[in-house]
C-alpha cells in the first residue's frame, strides 16, 4: 500500500465520519429556516440535569416546562402572596366536611381543539388509582367522584387529608384523555410518554427541535384560553428553549454572553454581576433571591451523642450560621428562622415560642451547654461521651456542591472550636443519598423539603413515623430518624384539619415549632434561594421585588404551576434588539 | 493466514467475554441504589406509595433478583440484542441513547485519530531532517503529548470559549439552531465541534510526531540506509524507504493508542458538554444508571476490539514480511 493512498484513505474516512455525524444529527429534520428567531425566543436553563427523559408528567425527569407551559393544573399557588389561583378550575373548594367540589372552567380547549370538560378532570383524578402515582394515598380515601353540570364532586370515605388534597390540586397535571387512555395499569403510568403531548397550556412541543441531550423547544399556541378570557396576558416569546444543564461555569458564561436569558442554577458571585449591571435578580440587594427551601443539618438521632437533645442544642449553638451566610454565600441566602419555617410560612410562626425557645449562639454558649448537660473534656481538649468514649462525628454533603462543602468546613471548624470533634466524609451524591436514607451517617447537610402551600410538608418530612429500614428506606422523610409519636400524631392531625379551623391549625403549628426548637431533630441553617439570574438583552419585565411582578422566576418542576408561568406571560420584548 | 486470524478471533472472543463481565460487574458493585436516585425525583409524600413505586422499579430493572440471576439475564438480553432500559431516563432504551450519542463521539474520534496520525507522522518525518523544525516542533510535540486530554480541553474551553467567547462553551450546535440540511446548521455543528476536536487532535498529534521523528532518525542510521547511500542512491529514495519502515511501528501504535484516545474523548466531551458517549457515560456513572454504563462500555469494547482487529489486518497487508511469513515463505 502506498503512503499517499493511505493518507487519502485516512482523510476520506475522517471526512466520511464528519458527514455521518451530520446525517445522524440532522436525522429526519428538514430545515425551512436556519434558526429560531432569537428576539422572539426565550432561552432558559437550570432545570434539566442529564438527558430529557420525555413527556410523562408522572415520571421524575420530564422536560422542563411540561407542566406549566403545556399541561396545566386545576389551581395554581402564589407563594409570594400566599394565595391560590383558580386556573382550569373556576373554583375548587371544600363544600362539606368530606366533600370537595371542582367547578370546571368553561371555554378551555386542549391543543388538539377539543374542549376541556368535567370528564377530563375525572379521568385525571382517576389516574390516582394506580399505586405508581405519587398521589395514590389520597385516592385510597376517595369514596366517589361524580361529574355533572360542569362540576366534579369528590366525596371522601373518612376525614379527608385536607392539606395534601389541596396541595395536589395545584400539582396534578391535567393530561389529555385522548393520549392518556393508553394508561390502563400502574406500569403503563410509568412508561407513558407521548411524542407530542396535548395540553391546555400556552405552548406546544416543537418536536423537530427536541433533542434529549440538548434542549426542549416549546412553541406558542395561536390561542390560549387564559389570554382569550383575559385572565392572563398572552406570552410574548414565540419559542421557549430550555437547555440541559452543563456546569455552573458554562451557565455563567452563557448568561453573560446572552446565550441564555434566564438561568436557575446557583451561580456564586452573582452579587458582583448585579452590582455591575450584568445580570438581574429578583431583589437588587441581598438576599437577591426568593427562598426555595431550608438547608439544615440533619443529625442521626439514633447514634451517640446525637441522640441527646442537649448535645444537639449545644451543636446548634456552636455553628456560626452568619459566617456561612456572609463568607460562603456572600449574603445570597438568608439565615434560617429557629423554626426552620420558610418566609412563605411565617404567618404560622409562633413569635412567643420563638422568643422563648430560640437560644443564643456562640462557642462559649455551646461549651456551657455541653458542660451543663454533663459532658466533660478528654486530655486532647475535646468533649467525650458521658460513658467516657470519645466523640468524632462525621459530616457529609454531596461531593462537588462547592457552596455546601465550604459550609461543611465552617461547621467543622465551629464545632471544633466548641470542643466537638468532627470530620468531613466525602461522598458522591448517590452514596450520600443512600447513606442518608438508610441512616449510615452522623451528620448531613440537606435541603429536601421544598416550598409549598402549607408547612405540613415540612413537618411531615421532619416528624414522619414509622421509620423504615427496608425497601425504599426513609425515602422522603425523617432522615434524622427522630422518633416522637406525639409530634407525628400532630402532623397527621394537621393534615386532617379543615382549613376553616384556623385556631387549631395555628395551635398545631405552634406545638410542632416548639418541639423542633426544644429537641432540634434538625438544625435549621439557611434558606437556599430560588436561584434566578436573568438578562434584559432580549426580554424585560422580569419578576422583581417592589413591582407588580411578584412571581417565582423559576422553571424547576413544580414552580411554573405556582407563578412561574406568570413570569413568562409578563415578559416584554426588549425593543432595543 | 486463516489460522492466524482464527487465533486472533479466539483471543478477541475471550477478551470480549472478560471485558463484558467486568463491564457488568463494576456498576453492580458500586455503592448506592439507582432506583433511590430515580425516586428522589418523584417527591412522593406517602411512604406506602413510596414502597409501591420502589418495588415496581426494582422489579422492572430485575434489581430485586440475586446478582447471579441478574448476570444471567444480562447475557440472555445481550444475546437478543437488548441492552436494557435506562434507569435515569426511564423508559428510554439504552440502544436509542447510544445511537443518539455515538455519532457525536465517532465524529470527534475518527477525524482526530486519523488526522493526528497522518499529520503527526508527516511533521515528525519532516522534523527528522530539518533542523529548524526539529528545534521547534519537537519540544512542542513533547509538551502536547504530555498534556492530559482533560487539561488541554479545560485550557481551550477557558481561554477560547469562556474568556474570549471565540468558540461556544458547550453543546454540539447553537441552542437556537434548527436542525436540518442548511449551511447554517452545518456551520453551527462545525463551530461547536472544533474545540473538542482540537483537544484530541493536538495531544495525539504530539505523540505521533515524536514517534515518527525518532523512528526516521533510527532508520536513517541503520545499515540498509548507509548501504543505499554508499550505492549512490538519492537521499529522496533513502528517506522514502526509511519512512516506510518507520511507519510499521506507528501502525502498531495506532492499535495501542485507540483505548487512550477513546478515554481522552470521553473526558473531552464532559468538559465541552458535547453530547457524545463520554458525556452520557459521565451522567450515567454519576446517577448509577447501570444499563447505560453497561451499554456504552459494551459499545466501546466492541469498537476497540474491531479497531484492533482491523489494525491487525492492515499490518498484515502493509508489512510484506508478516504476510510472507504467514504464507510460509521466507522474507
Amino acid at each position: 500500500m502506498r503512503i499517499r493512498s493511505k493518507a487519502t484513505t485516512a482523510s476520506a474516512i475522517a471526512l466520511a465520519s464528519l458527514v455521518a455525524l451530520l446525517v445522524f444529527t440532522v436525522g429526519g429534520a428538514g430545515a425551512s429556516q436556519a434558526s429560531y428567531p432569537r428576539s422572539q425566543t426565550l432561552i432558559t436553563s437550570g432545570t434539566q440535569w442529564g438527558n430529557i427523559t420525555g413527556f410523562n408528567p408522572y415520571g421524575g425527569n420530564y422536560a422542563a416546562g411540561m407542566i406549566g407551559l403545556n399541561l396545566e393544573t386545576l389551581l395554581r399557588y402564589n407563594p409570594v402572596s400566599d394565595h391560590y389561583i383558580n386556573w382550569l378550575a373556576k373554583s375548587a373548594t371544600w363544600t362539606g366536611g368530606r366533600q370537595y367540589t371542582i367547578v370546571v372552567r368553561p371555554g378551555v380547549k386542549w391543543s388538539n381543539g377539543k374542549p376541556f370538560t368535567t370528564s377530563d378532570v375525572l379521568f385525571n383524578l382517576r389516574l390516582l388509582r394506580f399505586n405508581t402515582s405519587q398521589w395514590n394515598n389520597l385516592y385510597l380515601n376517595v369514596k366517589s367522584m361524580t361529574a355533572k353540570q360542569g362540576k366534579v364532586v369528590v366525596n371522601f370515605k373518612g376525614t379527608p387529608n385536607y392539606v395534601q388534597w389541596q396541595n395536589a390540586m395545584y400539582n396534578i397535571p391535567m393530561i389529555s384523555p385522548d393520549q392518556g387512555k393508553v394508561i390502563t395499569s400502574a406500569k403503563l403510568l410509568t412508561t407513558y410518554n407521548p411524542s407530542k403531548p396535548i395540553g391546555t397550556g400556552p405552548y406546544v412541543l416543537d418536536r423537530p427541535g427536541f433533542d434529549p441531550t440538548t434542549r426542549v423547544v416549546w412553541m406558542k399556541r395561536a390561542h390560549w384560553w387564559a389570554a382569550d378570557q383575559k385572565l392572563s396576558p398572552a406570552p410574548k416569546p414565540k419559542y421557549i428553549i430550555d437547555l440541559v444543564n452543563t456546569s455552573n461555569t458554562n451557565s455563567l458564561s452563557a448568561v453573560l454572553a446572552g446565550v441564555e436569558d434566564l438561568n436557575n442554577n446557583y451561580l456564586p458571585g452573582v452579587e458582583q454581576l448585579v452590582a455591575q449591571g450584568k445580570v438581574l435578580t429578583f431583589y437588587k440587594k441581598a438576599p437577591y433571591h426568593l427562598s426555595a427551601n431550608l438547608a439544615m443539618l440533619e443529625p442521626n438521632t439514633t447514634v451517640k451523642p446525637l441522640n441527646d437533645p442537649a448535645f444537639r442544642r449545644a451543636l446548634a449553638a456552636a455553628i456560626n450560621v452568619n459566617q456561612i451566610v456572609k463568607q460562603d454565600y456572600h449574603s445570597l441566602v438568608l439565615p434560617a428562622s429557629p423554626t426552620g419555617l420558610l418566609p412563605t410560612w411565617f404567618k404560622y410562626q409562633d413569635k412567643a415560642a420563638v422568643k422563648k425557645y430560640s437560644q443564643k449562639t456562640g462557642t462559649a454558649v455551646a461549651v456551657a451547654l455541653l458542660k451543663k448537660a454533663g459532658y466533660t473534656k478528654d486530655s486532647s481538649g475535646y468533649f467525650r461521651n458521658k460513658d467516657g468514649t470519645s466523640i468524632n462525628l462525621d459530616i457529609s454533603v454531596p461531593q462537588g456542591w462547592s457552596d455546601w462543602e465550604t459550609a461543611r468546613d465552617m461547621i467543622i471548624s465551629s464545632a471544633k472550636a466548641a470542643g466537638i470533634r468532627m470530620h468531613a466524609v466525602v461522598k458522591d451524591f448517590n452514596t450520600w443519598q443512600a447513606d442518608r436514607n438508610t441512616g449510615k451517617f452522623d451528620l448531613v447537610v440537606d435541603n429536601h423539603y421544598q416550598i409549598s402551600d402549607n408547612p405540613w410538608s415540612y413537618w411531615n418530612g421532619i416528624y414522619h413515623l414509622p421509620i423504615l429500614n427496608t425497601g425504599a428506606g426513609q425515602q422522603n422523610f425523617n432522615f434524622e430518624r427522630y422518633s416522637n409519636l406525639k409530634a407525628w400524631k400532630l402532623v397527621e392531625k394537621l393534615d386532617k384539619t379543615s382549613p376553616t379551623k384556623t385556631a387549631t391549625i395555628m395551635s398545631i403549628n405552634s406545638q410542632l415549632q416548639t418541639t423542633l426548637m426544644k429537641d432540634l431533630p434538625v438544625i435549621p441553617l439557611w434558606y437556599n434561594g430560588q436561584w434566578a439570574q436573568f438578562t434584559s438583552k432580549y426580554w424585560t419585565h422580569w419578576p422583581a421585588a417592589g413591582t407588580d411582578r411578584q412571581f417565582t422566576p423559576i422553571m424547576w418542576g413544580g414552580y411554573l404551576n405556582m407563578t412561574g408561568i406568570d413570569m413568562i406571560t409578563h415578559l416584554a420584548y426588549n425593543r432595543g434588539t | 493466514m486463516g489460522r492466524y486470524f482464527l487465533r486472533k478471533l479466539g483471543i478477541y472472543s475471550l477478551t470480549f467475554f472478560v471485558a463484558v463481565t467486568v463491564d457488568w460487574a463494576i456498576p453492580h458493585l458500586m455503592p448506592g441504589n439507582p432506583v433511590l436516585t430515580l425516586m428522589n425525583r418523584l417527591q412522593i409524600q406517602d411512604p406506602r406509595v413510596a414502597q409501591h413505586v420502589y418495588h415496581h422499579y426494582m422489579r422492572a430493572f430485575n434489581l430485586d433478583l440475586p446478582l447471579w440471576k441478574q448476570y444471567w439475564y444480562f447475557w440472555v438480553s445481550l444475546v437478543h440484542g437488548d441492552l436494557g432500559t435506562s434507569i435515569l431516563q426511564f423508559p428510554s432504551p439504552v440502544t436509542s441513547i447510544i445511537l443518539h450519542a455515538a455519532p457525536y463521539t465517532l465524529g470527534l474520534l475518527i477525524p482526530a485519530i486519523l488526522l493526528s496520525w497522518y499529520f503527526g507522522n508527516k511533521v515528525g518525518a519532516l522534523a527528522a531532517r530539518r533542523k529548524v523544525l526539529d528545534n521547534s516542533a519537537l519540544p512542542l510535540s513533547y509538551a502536547l503529548t504530555a498534556t492530559p486530554y482533560m487539561w488541554l480541553a479545560i485550557l481551550l474551553s477557558w481561554t477560547l470559549a469562556v474568556t474570549w467567547h471565540v468558540f461556544p462553551v458547550g453543546f454540539a450546535y447553537d441552542p437556537t439552531a434548527i436542525r436540518g440540511l442548511s449551511w447554517a446548521f452545518v456551520g453551527s455543528l462545525a463551530y461547536h465541534w472544533f474545540l473538542p476536536f482540537m483537544s484530541l487532535f493536538l495531544v495525539t498529534f504530539g505523540g505521533w510526531a515524536i514517534g515518527m521523528r525518532n523512528m526516521i532518525i533510527y532508520e536513517l542510521e541503520s545499515d540498509y540506509a548507509h548501504y543505499l547511500e554508499a550505492l549512490g542512491a538519492p537521499q529522496r529514495l533513502v528517506r522514502k524507504y526509511a519512512f516506510r519502515n518507520a511507519l510499521l511501528p506507528q501502525i502498531t501504535g495506532l492499535a495501542l493508542v485507540l483505548g487512550a484516545v477513546l478515554a481522552g474523548s470521553l473526558v473531552t466531551e464532559i468538559v465541552f458538554s458535547y453530547p457524545g458517549l463520554g458525556y452520557q457515560i459521565y451522567r450515567a456513572i454519576t446517577n448509577e444508571d447501570y444499563f447505560v454504563i453497561q451499554g456504552i462500555f459494551l459499545f466501546i469494547i466492541v469498537g476497540v476490539l474491531i479497531a484492533n482487529f482491523v489494525v491487525d489486518i492492515v499490518y498484515v497487508i502493509v508489512d510484506p514480511r508478516t504476510r510472507i511469513g504467514m504464507e510460509g515463505g521466507r522474507s
